[in-house]
């Protein structure tokens, strides 16, 4: 399971003329369909998230997976409050600057990754999500 | 009086109780076993509490009362509950009233106070549902809107003081759809409604805590204006939960409480009773068995009193911290006090024997406390639920944020250090991977190496805490390196490995909140914790139930610590790190089981 591939995108969308909104919706239907094995295009942006049987406090720990991967700190009640895909990007794009967000992680994810610790260069070339310890310094 | 001042109340509580071995005394072991066979609510015990005005005391400063650190808590719903559980517990379900310090509006706070100081009031927590248990969101309790108010339709049960308070927090499903934000939280006055619009259901027969109000309640049809409504609509699901991190985490007074009637009632026959010719506690099987459940209270205490005092300092990391404590406190003092019924032998399956029976009563008493808000198996999910974070988070400690976390752990344990008043508004839902005691631990190990230079710890306490504390260090990179290298889930389907992987980092966590207790405190909490030999034996303890270690450590640490424990049961002193005075005794004299008549031939 990879958390941080922003390099995914929905079917055909051209890299180029997506927008900040739709790279966080992306990553959304992405973490949604990945967390509750679903067809990405089933999942729609304006139904709400516990419709695909995401439980309340997996929303909690939703925020959490979203922060690592903008580097922001959320509302641990974001996705109660803006309970579909449409809506909390929408909110994020209202209330924070995601397009200096969103090139953040485009421009680290092209960084050669130093490891910590001897630890975590272990866990880079495992399985799993390991391989995010290399992007948080 | 102890030199810190927290412990004060507490201690003046116990001495005006008195023993409890006095028949005479209010909530003897006496009383409460009888009140215990009656099964009948322990009207004028509360009562008595209540002029003894230890309500005032669950009361924040700030709203009028006399509530200033959990710490103080801590320490008096002990005392309470080392007499009896059910009237701690059902004078304690005042402690619900933290919803409305936390979620509510003036008016509510002024009107709550008013009524739990003046008016003798108690409330009780309707979140469960026969059908739904655990399972919060699954509720069927509904609450219709209306101009002014809701209607209420449904039930809450089981639930504790439901029939003897006069507020019920009820949690009620405001939009029918579902999901996170479908449940609204009422402070419901029952003084305002309709007597004809609900209704209390039958007292529960139950195990333990049988003089309990153990019932239910519910509503037909039954308006509550809005007044009574807590924070916004759809708000409830979160301050439940919020809620929550306060009260779990103070169920390990109730168990603290137990633990410690359990072990005196037991000394008080070992000491006492004479087989082959010799004191049971002078047998080396059962003296350990002892030792090992006294060191339990004192590793609890390092986790619970941390935990106290961490609310004030860290609040926002408390969805961690509440579901450790709950979860390992409860159990180990579960394990601790069915461990030392092999020393009380048969006496402790018997109903007026020994101490006039507290033993079974304890055991059976404290059973629901593992259960009963937020079950184990519940505690250790949502702890399983932040893992990801916590292992991540640990790998990203800066150097400042380091320099940070151990201003903070100083703050927490140094037992001398005021507290700031509590912050409600402070608590998250989820921690964002932070945990200090856990993630402070190479700086605890740093301050151990450092001591080789600067204090009189003897060295080979000092030598073996090193080794110790760099096991406990590897066991928690090996969690780590788990956890980063395992496919997360969400959800319930969570595998049952993973909540062995939970008790083991709730083992780990208490192995650092010894620690860090034993570091911040070796100049004030006397001889005994300041040479630490008890600190080694935690330690080992703690570790043999996750790698092989030799069965013991050291017998003379084990001698001392047997040593100190007889001289805390001879001076009516709690069993704890903070060893306060209790009321005295008479019964450190009188009866002895050396009977030959009672005696069995061997
Ligand atoms: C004496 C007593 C006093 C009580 N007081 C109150 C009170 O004052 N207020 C109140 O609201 N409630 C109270 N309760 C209710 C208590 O909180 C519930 O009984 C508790 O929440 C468990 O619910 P349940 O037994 O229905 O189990 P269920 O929720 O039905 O669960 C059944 C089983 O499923 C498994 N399970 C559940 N959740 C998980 C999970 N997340 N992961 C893995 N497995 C899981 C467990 O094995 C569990 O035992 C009280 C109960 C008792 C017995």
């Amino acid at each position: 399971m990879q958390l941080q591939s922003s390099s995914y995108k929905l079917n055909n969308q051209a890299t180029a003329t997506t927008t900040p909104v739709e790279t966080v919706q992306n990553w959304l239907i992405k973490q949604l369909a990945e967390q509750l094995r679903l067809d990405p295009a089933s999942i729609k942006l304006t139904e709400p998230f516990t419709r695909y049987g995401l439980d309340s406090i997996d929303a909690v720990t939703l925020v959490g997976d979203l922060e690592d991967w903008l580097d922001l700190d959320l509302p641990d009640t974001l996705f109660w409050d803006h309970p579909t895909v449409e809506k909390s990007a929408k909110y994020l794009e209202e209330n924070y600057d995601l397009a200096d967000a969103v090139s953040n992680i485009e421009s680290e994810e092209t960084v050669t990754e130093t490891p910590i610790n001897e630890t975590q260069d272990n866990n880079n070339d495992k399985k799993g999500w390991g391989n995010l310890f290399g992007r948080f310094k | 009086m102890h030199q810190l001042k927290q412990y004060w109340v507490a201690e003046r509580l116990d001495k005006d109780l008195g023993d409890p071995w006095t028949p005479e005394n209010v909530m003897s072991f006496k009383q409460v076993v009888e009140i215990d066979e009656k099964e009948e609510f322990p009207h004028s015990e509360i009562e008595w509490l209540y002029n003894w005005k230890l309500q005032h005391y669950y009361v924040p400063a700030e709203c009028g009362g006399e509530f200033t650190s959990f710490e103080e808590f801590l320490a008096f719903v002990r005392v309470l509950c080392r007499r009896d559980q059910t009237i701690g517990i059902a004078f304690t379900t005042l402690f619900w009233s933290f919803i409305t310090w936390m979620a509510g509006t003036e008016e509510q706070k002024q009107q709550l106070a008013q009524y739990i100081k003046n008016e003798n009031g108690a409330m009780c927590l309707g979140y469960s549902e026969r059908e739904h248990g655990s399972d919060l969101v699954g509720g069927d309790l509904t609450a219709q809107k209306v101009p002014g108010g809701y209607i209420l339709n449904g039930e809450k049960w089981p639930i504790n003081r439901a029939t003897i308070s006069g507020i019920s927090y009820i949690l009620a499903k405001t939009d029918p759809e579902g999901g996170p934000k479908c449940l609204t939280l009422f402070m419901v006055d029952k003084r305002q409604l309709n007597p004809d619009n609900y209704y209390n259901l039958p007292k529960i027969l139950t195990h333990g805590i049988r003089a309990s109000d153990m019932s239910g309640i519910g509503f037909k049809d039954c308006f509550v204006p809005d007044s009574m409504r807590i924070k916004e609509e759809g708000d409830g699901l979160e301050f439940a939960l919020k809620g929550f991190q306060v009260t779990r985490t103070f169920c390990a007074a109730f168990s603290l409480g137990a633990a410690d009637t359990a072990l005196r009632t037991t000394l008080n026959f070992a000491i006492k009773r004479v087989v082959y010719g010799k004191k049971v506690i002078d047998i080396p099987q059962p003296r350990k068995v002892l030792v090992d459940a006294f060191l339990d209270i004192l590793i609890c205490d390092c986790e619970t009193i941390g935990a106290a005092r961490g609310f004030h300092i860290i609040p926002e990391q408390f969805s961690v911290w509440a579901s450790v404590t709950k979860y390992f406190v409860t159990t180990q003092i579960e394990t601790m006090i069915n461990s030392v019924y092999t020393v009380l032998g048969s006496r402790f399956y018997m109903r007026e024997e020994h101490d006039w029976g507290i033993f079974q009563k304890v055991l059976r008493d404290n059973s629901i406390i593992s259960m009963f808000d937020g079950s184990t198996v519940v505690n250790l999910h949502a702890l399983m639920l932040q893992f990801r974070q916590l292992t991540k988070q640990r790998s990203r400690r800066k150097p400042e944020a380091i320099a940070d976390l151990q201003k903070r752990l100083e703050a927490i344990f140094s037992l001398e250090q005021p507290l700031p008043s509590f912050n409600g508004e402070k608590l998250e839902l989820f921690g964002r991977g932070a945990d200090d005691p856990l993630q402070g631990l190479e700086i605890a190990l740093q301050q151990l190496e450092a001591f080789k230079e600067t204090t009189d710890t003897d060295e080979e306490v000092l030598e073996k805490l090193i080794v110790l504390g760099n096991l406990v260090l590897e066991e928690l990179n090996a969690h780590d390196e788990l956890i980063a290298n395992s496919k997360f889930e969400y959800g319930h389907d969570q595998s049952p490995e993973l909540f062995e992987v939970a008790k083991t980092y709730c083992t780990l966590h208490a192995a650092a909140c010894c620690l860090q207790m034993w570091l911040y405190n070796r100049t004030i909490l006397g001889d005994f914790f300041a040479q630490g030999e008890w600190l080694v034996l935690s330690l080992h303890r703690l570790l043999r139930t996750m790698r092989p270690l030799p069965y013991s450590i050291s017998d003379v640490y084990v001698e001392n610590t047997a040593q100190e424990l007889l001289k805390l049961y001879k001076e009516d002193k709690l069993f704890s790190i903070v060893p306060f005075q209790l009321a005295h005794s008479p019964i450190n004299e009188d009866r002895s089981y050396a009977t030959s008549k009672l005696q069995l031939q061997a």
